[in-house]
């Protein structure tokens, strides 16, 4: 079985409210793709339609090239994990994770063969006559994911599967997803609010604002050139630098900033004239001989580097990083000129609505 | 500093008052009557000789517990799809469905005996029942059986869909991306999980059928020929009406009275105790018929008899007696008695409300705020005895506790008053408990830290929140109070409270009688009617 | 702005040690970041602080003077709960207000603090919502202006990012801190994300098992971690285990098979086992350099800033390293690289009694 996904226009309104808008998107046989945004912006919906727990308005889920309309749940031969996690609270681990070959009747030996199998893979075998209750969240999610491998299905539905965990445990854990839907050779659509979480497991990254996609790449594509102002934001910090194209030589665009001070980018796409805001991310911005003059406003250890916030002459707060041994040489009051990257350096036209609007988290 | 103590103080012996109130004016008196096995011995063995009256007791209190038996297994298979339905499916006229189950609580009991018995049974001649009743049902335990089921339904999917309400949907939905069909997730994943909430809604049919009284002796005069049947509250109400012409009905009373109370009490250790033990064969899944089962037809169909079922057993009988009212002669009708009658009625639930709000709601904090306390624990399992107590036992234990006592002077209608309280406080103390359980505890600690003090925070930040469900509790003490003739009866025998006067004109069995009955019940309906929409309509605006 | 002092307290909960000789002391003006894992006892700790739980033991001290069994409602010290508990039936105005109405200010006192409030946290246009109708951004800002309005001089956070989406926590810390700080409070803010406790505190305090095992600046609690707990869990470290050759000017540690480590200097008596921690963002590789050890790459993840790199060595022992992603493409899967540290790099710890893994344990 090859479980190729594909969404064609997508939809979903309850009355006025659109949740989800129109969404073409094709998952790949073996992908690991997560589908990230902020709270509301219909990431969940869009997985819940894939999975048949809510119906779409418009458009059509095809799973391995079938058309899954009005195919009910249970037959659509997926694997879910839920973000509350849902373990079944009275029956034991075991029994949890050998629901979906009981479900499917097979013989019994056949069942705890799977469910031994499977939690096996998580490393919870030790585990296997509690309940619940009894384990730590790491380990109840863990015990999910084994539920929903065990069922058979190759085709992996994460819904927001590490909000509920503590920070430290989301990290450890996620590797965990990602080696096991390798392993396995599934097709994993993830869903998350974390930008960090979708970088650090994904093929591709579907990334979603008010119902709709803002763009799709590999984690690398959105952090390094993002196509929107609003992925640059959203995925990893950056600062934003409003200015206008002055001069276009040799493959370089030269920006005059609000405050005067010039930045130069590598990208010739826009005109000399033409209105535009420069995302730079904090660890491409350096204190240099000359260039953008701010004053040092705080300082802030970040364990392998120091984040230091500095004001513009025109008010405008910038963030840079430091090695950690270079850190020490700055001090809270002073004044820095600060130099960009050229070539890390991300132009986009000016929004319409302004910057505030179109990088927006709510 | 002083000033802190002082309150603290004061807090203590206001918690004390309270919680000796609950003792000895509740628990007390209910269950005062057990002693009499102890101090008059003598002529309850006396009455164990009395092969007549054993074979009277035994009969009664045989079938009213056998009808709170089945009505409850009716209640279940019937309420269990109707509450599914209302929780778990979206459809058009849903809400007209929810509003539709609870019309027949605001309907008072005797009412309600006398419609449904006038739409089943066959009734004596001069009723002249309409045309198009049913008017077949010849037994009068097949009559009692439906009734009851026609009262306690609204409540067990009542409290089956408060449960199913409480049971995360993620279950169910993880338990199909599984490969479990609809039916088989809902029998293995959440059936399981409704168990202790299961025992909640059986007990609380099971009491309020072996409660009854006003409704069965209502719909036992209304019908022909149902001399001799009675059950355990009606056997009470009869004999207690008699005790003044018979004093040697004592003996009999308090061991009907007895046996009702102890029954009722083990009857609700067993039922928890089976429900949670009893295996259900929830191992084995037979995925091809319960797939098809899940499917197409079948779901429709079982709505549609879920549905079907509520008007026909339900509704129906609830308010068929506006067709009979319609359909009939007029008479002359008598008003001062009846006006007398209700005002008494009226006079009595309001003085019962007063008080269980006044003393139920800090009882309820109190057990609320102290669930893993010891004491605290204890009163929350108390509280259910006036519940489970059949309230015609209850009624009787009462008056005869406090013509016992020389403290309080036994007037008619105090003593009324504290037999209604006695089995409505616990409603209004659980659904108040319940409430404060349910607000986070956040809320009033978070106020504190901003300066208030225990009483602002609760006055400005905890009551504001649970105050729909003290209007709740009042109205459900108000209503239950204005509708019961069981522990009337069972306290002053002749009292004239409304169902008590409804009874008494059925009795009379004229035409003129059945007649004056009906506009009664239908006055009672409207008023109650009236009554609750007018709370709901405060009850709303405040909550906003 | 008070400062707060906790000696020995103890809290069991049904034979769970929530509390179990908690010391700590919080400056007056500070903001100090309470870190632990789930159940490690931050919250009790809170709300001891803050009275609603008094400790079986031990005492709580604001400016020196014991309020240990001083009313909550007395102690002036405000809570924001992790969920922000906004009172429902009350519009945004309303709970901003709610403080000064318990206390009945006066009108135009009230009017003024209102004011200001609303401006401060960017919610004058939202004054009369009620908190259902607001995103959970203005929710988190609404409790907080509750709380600083209440005539508080002390704020206590539970939490009071964690209900919000990823990225929205990241930039609400520095405006949450700096807004704090423009009022001088005294702050105390629990938190399980060690980045966040990085970013926001003047001080961490590190709470495991209702003890406090280190406080420090955010340096210090990084660079000088007082156990192997701390060093891993402030972002992660790789370990080994050795017995002590020497402890100063440098400390030096073998491995089982004979590799000798460099760390910063200790006090560990040579001879004993030991074990060396090295956080993975300070753990360098060379595909030219040797290093101390080998190790083969397995795996590369992306991190946006950051490539985290899987590593085992040729003994069978995982390593991580954390590299700045512009180092991209100089090492690749399958790659045999030398691994390395600088010298103040390596943190030394005494061999932890119950053993590693139990000592790292974060659940």
């Amino acid at each position: 079985m090859m479980p190729e996904v594909r969404l064609e226009g997508l939809g979903k309104r309850y009355g006025n409210l659109t949740a989800v808008n129109n969404v073409h998107l094709t998952v790949h046989d073996g992908e690991y793709v997560t589908v990230l945004g902020p709270s509301g912006c219909g990431k969940t919906t869009l997985i819940r339609m894939i999975a048949g727990i809510i119906e779409p308005t418009e458009g059509k889920v095809y799973i391995d090239g079938r058309d899954m309309a009005g195919v009910p749940i249970e037959d659509r031969d997926i694997g879910y994990v839920f973000q509350n996690i849902a373990l079944f609270p009275h029956l034991t681990v075991k029994d949890n994770v050998s629901y979906g070959p009981r479900a499917r009747a097979l013989p019994p030996e056949e069942q705890l063969r799977v469910s031994r199998r499977f939690l096996e893979l998580v490393r919870l075998l030790d585990r296997m006559g509690m309940f619940p209750d009894e384990l730590c969240g790491g380990e109840q999610q863990k015990a999910a994911l084994a539920r929903a491998l065990a069922s058979g299905s190759r085709l992996l539905l994460l819904d927001e599967p590490l909000s509920a965990l503590d920070s430290r445990v989301r990290v450890d854990l996620r590797y965990e997803l990602r080696r096991l839907a390798k392993e396995l050779g599934l097709t994993t659509i993830h869903v998350t609010h974390d930008q960090e979480e979708a970088q650090s497991v994904s093929d591709r990254i579907v990334l979603m604002r008010a119902g709709a996609i803002v763009e799709t790449g590999t984690p690398e594509e959105l952090y390094a050139r993002p196509k929107h102002i609003f992925t640059a934001n959203f995925i990893g910090e950056t600062n934003l630098l409003e200015g206008w194209v002055v001069e276009i030589r040799d493959g370089i665009s030269v920006i005059e900033l609000r405050n005067g001070g010039k930045v130069e980018v590598h990208q010739t796409d826009h005109s000399v004239g033409d209105a535009v805001v420069i995302s730079v991310r904090p660890e491409f911005m350096y204190p240099a001989d000359e260039g953008m003059r701010a004053v040092v406003r705080g300082i802030t250890y970040m364990g392998t580097y120091w984040r230091v916030k500095a004001e513009t002459e025109d008010d405008e707060e910038v963030d840079f990083d430091m090695a950690t041994l270079d850190g020490n040489l700055l001090t809270i009051g002073k004044d820095v000129y600060l130099a960009v990257n050229p070539k890390a350096a991300v132009l986009y036209p000016r929004p319409e609505d302004g910057v505030e609007e179109a990088i927006r988290l709510e | 500093m002083v000033a802190a103590i002082s309150r603290k103080r004061f807090l203590t012996g206001w918690t004390a008052f309270i919680i000796l109130f609950f003792l000895f004016f509740v628990i007390l008196p209910t269950i005062y009557i057990l002693s009499y096995a102890f101090t008059e011995w003598g002529s309850i063995e006396a009455l164990l000789e009395d092969q007549g009256r054993m074979d009277l007791i035994w009969g009664a209190i045989g079938a009213s517990f056998q009808i709170a038996g089945i009505v409850t297994v009716i209640d279940i298979v019937t309420g269990l799809p109707m509450a599914w339905m209302l929780v778990r499916k979206d459809f058009r006229g849903k809400n007209l469905l929810d509003t539709l189950i609870d019309m027949p609580l605001a309907v008072p009991t005797a009412a309600l005996g006398f419609s449904s018995a006038m739409f089943f049974a066959i009734t004596d001649e001069s009723l002249q029942a309409p045309s198009f009743a049913l008017g077949t049902i010849g037994s009068p335990y097949l009559l009692i059986i439906l009734l009851h089921v026609v009262f306690s339904y609204p409540y067990m999917v009542r409290s089956l869909s408060a449960i199913l309400v409480q049971i995360d949907q993620t279950y169910e939905t993880a338990g199909r991306t599984l490969g479990a069909s609809p039916l088989t997730a809902a029998r293995t994943i959440t059936l399981p999980l409704f168990r202790a909430g299961l025992v909640t809604g059986i007990i609380l049919c099971f009491a309020r059928s072996l409660s009854e009284t006003g409704g069965t002796m209502i719909a036992l005069a209304t019908m022909a020929n149902a001399r001799g049947f009675a059950t355990g509250p009606t056997l009470i109400g009869e004999w207690k009406d008699a005790l003044d012409s018979q004093p040697d009905l004592a003996a009999p009373l308090a061991f009907v009275s007895i046996l009702l109370i102890l029954l009722s009490l083990a009857l609700l250790v067993v039922i928890k105790l089976v429900v949670m033990r009893v295996h259900l064969p929830m191992g084995r899944i037979w995925p091809r018929p319960e797939r098809l089962l899940s499917r197409g037809v079948f779901p429709k169909v079982k709505d549609g008899l879920a549905v079907l079922f509520l008007v026909v057993f339900v509704l129906v009988p609830s308010f068929f007696i506006f067709t009979y009212v319609g359909s009939v002669e007029p008479t002359a009708f008598d008003w001062a008695p009846f006006i007398r009658s209700l005002l008494y009625s009226f006079l009595i639930a309001g003085v019962v409300t007063g008080i269980d709000i006044a003393l139920g709601v800090p009882l309820a904090l109190y057990i609320a705020k102290n669930r893993s306390g010891r004491l605290a624990g204890a009163l929350d399992v108390l509280v259910n005895v006036p519940l489970i107590v059949p309230t015609a036992a209850l009624g009787y234990s009462l008056g005869v506790f406090w013509a016992s006592q020389e403290i309080v002077p036994t007037h008619d209608v105090l003593l009324i008053v504290l037999a209604h309280v006695a089995f409505t406080y616990p409603l209004v103390v659980r659904n108040v408990a319940g409430a404060v359980e349910e607000v986070d505890p956040a809320y009033e600690e978070t106020a504190r830290t901003l300066g208030a003090r225990p009483v602002q925070a609760f006055r400005r930040v905890l009551y504001p929140m649970v105050k729909s469900s003290i209007l709740a509790g009042a109205i459900m003490a108000f209503t239950r109070s204005l509708g019961e003739t069981g522990a009337t009866q069972a306290v002053v025998a002749n009292a004239q409270t409304a169902p008590v006067y409804i009874v008494d004109l059925i009795n009379l069995e004229t035409a003129a009688g059945y007649y004056s009955a009906g506009l009664a019940c239908i006055m009672l309906i409207v008023i109650s009617f009236l009554f609750m929409l007018a709370l709901r309509y405060v009850t709303n605006r405040r909550a906003r | 702005m008070p400062s707060v002092r906790l000696i020995g307290l103890r809290k069991t909960f049904g034979g769970i040690k929530a509390a179990d000789g908690l010391d700590l002391e919080v400056r007056n003006g500070e903001y100090l970041c309470l870190l632990g894992p789930t159940g490690a006892g931050k919250t009790t700790a809170l709300r001891m602080i803050a009275g609603l739980v008094s400790p079986d033991e031990g005492k709580v001290l604001f400016n020196g003077e014991d309020v240990t069994n001083t009313p909550v409602e007395e102690r002036k010290a405000a809570l924001l709960p992790q969920t922000y508990s906004l009172f429902p039936q009350l519009t945004v105005e309303e709970n901003i207000t709610f403080g000064l109405d318990i206390r009945g200010a006066d009108e135009r006192l009230k009017e003024q603090v209102l004011i200001s409030m609303l401006d401060l946290v960017r919610l004058s246009g939202r004054s009369t919502a009620f908190p259902r109708e607001l995103s959970g951004g203005m929710q988190q800002r609404t409790a907080l202006a509750r709380a600083l309005a209440s005539g508080a001089d002390m704020l206590l956070l539970d939490e009071p990012l964690r209900a919000l989406d990823a990225r929205l926590r990241i930039s609400l810390r520095t405006e949450l801190r700096s807004l704090v700080k423009s009022l001088r409070m005294t702050t105390i803010h629990v938190t399980h994300d060690q980045d966040e406790a990085l970013v926001m505190a003047d001080r961490v305090a590190i709470i495991r098992e209702g003890r406090i095992i280190q406080v420090g600046t955010p340096k210090e609690v990084w660079d000088r971690p007082a156990t192997p707990f701390v060093a891993n869990f402030l972002g992660q470290s790789n370990f080994f285990i050795g017995e002590v050759l020497q402890s100063s000017p440098c400390t030096l540690l073998r491995t089982p098979d004979g590799t000798v480590l460099k760390g910063r200097s200790s006090d560990l008596i040579p001879g004993t086992q030991a074990v060396m921690g090295v956080k993975i963002g300070s753990t360098e590789l060379s595909k030219e350099r040797p290093g101390y050890l080998q190790a083969k790459v397995e795996r590369i993840l992306f991190e946006g800033r950051n490539l985290h790199m899987d590593m085992m060595t040729g003994g069978g022992q995982r390593l991580s390293a954390k590299l700045p992603s512009w180092k991209k493409g100089r090492i690749t899967v399958g790659d045999t690289v030398g691994i390395y540290w600088e010298e103040e790099k390596g943190t030394v710890f005494s061999m932890p009694a119950n053993g590693l893994e139990s000592e790292l344990k974060v659940e």
